[in-house]
């Protein structure tokens, strides 16, 4: 099986002279882009990394970003791309799981300079020291020792939540990396003409797949990090007559909500895609309306699928408006019911899925990896039903999850935050609808008796402490927690609240 | 109090969750700070709007006139001679 690295090396030779990635004035050609990737591997060689080190990338999207990804898996390092956004708490919590023994970083609050420079960071008990300055890169004249590669072995770890006690990082393997790009390949028309919009960060499992499979195709990825400015990324989708374009529900709620579409050419976009939870119908039916040229591809997955295990293909669009898709090519899905039993179409149960895309596991945690993974099997907590002709429909979560915009949050990170401070006794952290993000965050807080501790107080802490998708949108102080007689919390009962 | 007083006061207060000046400087990009995400930045044109007596059309969405406090200033100025 080609691995993203086999089909990257591919590109290069094919389309040499042509932009891989664009940012603003900064580009670079695959065969630039294969040059710094191959500096970035002999500067990782040059400090001594071992196979299988984990090497943690903590920047926002950048074509320098993408030769560091492709840099650590061609000195066999193991990328554990982080949120950037992230405050240092959250952060280490991730780099000390995941054992990373080097950072690349623009981030200020990693030993980075406040020009926000790009550096390689050594990671040694958790003391920073900045080894390298990639704005020096061509300074350095090690060369890249070319190393083979299994495809069984690990290529990333990606942490879906940041709880202190139960960090959740996924492993994928090179396997996982290239079947799932392989069957995405399959349905989406990645073409090498290719110009794609993309605004997803490349640390989630979404933008992850957005990044491998346009490169391999030998396509030209053109990155807009600048989403809470709408009308910058529609111009660029014109300016660069882009062909495709990804989003998550929220992406599409804010274009339509703030930018006036139909004044722009966006005849150029041949297909767009939708992932990371649904998406109103509504919605759906106006961008088709406003690119009637454009196949829209509603698309569902999971970061231990490595990214994808449905989709509904353009033509059906319509047809199956409300559902999540069908199995990609190489996917089974079954719906299940709480005893691990097959249901027949149309029953309610658990999201079943098998594959080569499905994940090693989660790092250093095989209790949790058993209760998701059994006998070849990802249980995808997510609950279901399945139409004759094998379309999901979802109809709810397992988990408490918050789903806001691309980012999923655990309730405990919030509560947790919250617990350190001395005027509370207690918090709930629950998701309440919102029009553009899908869910945004609401705690419940209860203070510790005599406590004067204000809202501004709180949000500042959360402020402090965590990224911003983070910080609750709303505070209400109530005198106690719902709770079952054994003390367990009842969540649902704050949702309506 | 001044239009970029005005402003930074509220940045700080809604946004920073502060009142400490030292925060802010006036020429900080929102962006690269993470001072603000999708839904404040809607928050802080309600705030113009309700504020200085201007509509913010949504092509003048763009971080050339709301990415930092000065840009915002010269902003408001600009439109408030415009009406």
């Amino acid at each position: 099986m080609a691995t993203i690295i086999d089909n990257f090396f591919e590109a290069v030779s094919l389309n040499k002279d042509k932009p891989a990635v664009i940012q603003g004035s900064n580009a670079l050609t695959y065969s630039e882009l294969f040059v710094l990737s191959q500096k970035i591997a002999a500067l990782l060689q040059y400090f001594k990394i071992k196979k299988g080190d984990r090497v943690a990338i903590v920047m926002e999207n950048s074509p320098e970003y993408v030769a560091i990804y492709y840099g650590i898996i061609m000195a066999k390092g193991v990328v554990v791309a982080l949120n950037n956004t992230a405050k240092k708490d959250d952060l280490e919590i991730w780099m000390s799981h995941a054992g990373a023994s080097f950072i690349f970083a623009d981030n200020i609050d990693l030993d980075a300079d406040k020009n926000k420079r790009k550096v390689l960071i050594e990671y040694k008990n958790k003391k920073y020291k900045t080894i390298a300055n990639l704005d020096e890169i061509s300074e350095y004249d090690h060369l890249y020792q070319p190393m083979s590669f299994d495809e069984n072995s690990l290529a990333t770890i990606i942490y879906t939540s940041g709880t202190t006690g139960r960090p959740k990082g996924v492993m994928l393997s090179h396997r996982n990396l290239a079947s799932n790009m392989a069957s995405i390949c399959k349905y989406l028309p990645i073409e090498t003409n290719d110009r794609v919009l993309n605004v997803l960060p490349f640390y989630y499992s979404y933008g992850n797949s957005v990044l491998h499979t346009n490169l391999g195709r030998g396509a030209t990825i053109i990155l807009e990090n600048r989403m809470i400015f709408p009308v910058k990324v529609i111009e660029n989708i014109q300016n660069h007559k882009a062909t495709a374009f990804y989003g998550v529900a929220s992406t599409y709620a804010i274009l339509l909500s703030r930018v006036k579409l139909k004044e722009y050419n966006l005849a150029s976009i041949r297909y767009v895609t939708q992932a990371g939870g649904p998406m109103p119908p509504a919605h759906i039916e106006q961008i088709m309306e406003i690119m009637p040229n454009a196949k829209f591809f509603m698309m569902y997955g999971q970061t231990e699928a490595t990214a994808r295990l449905a989709y509904i293909p353009a033509e059906k669009i319509k047809e199956k408006l409300g559902s999540a898709g069908k199995a990609i090519p190489g996917v089974e899905l079954e719906i299940r019911d709480r005893h691990g039993k097959k249901l027949p179409a149309g029953q309610e149960g658990e999201v079943y899925a098998k594959g080569e895309n499905i994940m090693l596991g989660y790092w250093q945690n095989p209790e949790m990896t058993k209760s998701v993974l059994k006998d070849g099997w990802l249980r995808t907590g997510d609950i279901a039903k399945m139409d004759a002709d094998g379309y999901l429909y979802m109809t709810g979560r397992r988990t408490d999850m918050i789903k806001s915009g691309a980012n999923r949050i655990s309730p405990k990170e919030i509560e947790e935050k919250l617990a350190e401070l001395d005027g509370v006794e207690e918090s709930a952290a629950v998701g309440i609808p919102d029009e553009i993000m899908g869910q945004v965050i609401k705690v419940f807080v209860v203070k510790k008796e005599n406590s004067d501790i204000s809202k501004q107080c709180i949000l500042r802490h959360c402020k402090e402490k965590m990224a911003q998708y983070k910080i609750p949108k709303e505070i209400q102080f109530i005198s106690h927690l719902p709770k079952t007689p054994s003390g367990k919390l009842q969540r649902f009962k704050l949702i309506d609240c | 109090m001044s239009v970029e007083q005005k402003i930074r006061s509220y940045i700080l207060e809604n946004f920073l969750f502060t009142n400490d000046e030292s925060e802010l400087n006036s020429e900080d990009s929102f962006l690269e700070k993470g001072v603000l995400d999708s839904t404040g930045i809607l928050e802080v044109i309600y705030f113009l709007e309700d504020n200085f007596g201007i509509k913010v059309d949504d092509e003048e969405m763009v971080p050339e006139n709301l990415d930092s406090v000065n840009n915002i200033v010269k902003f408001v100025a600009a439109k408030s001679q415009a009406a």
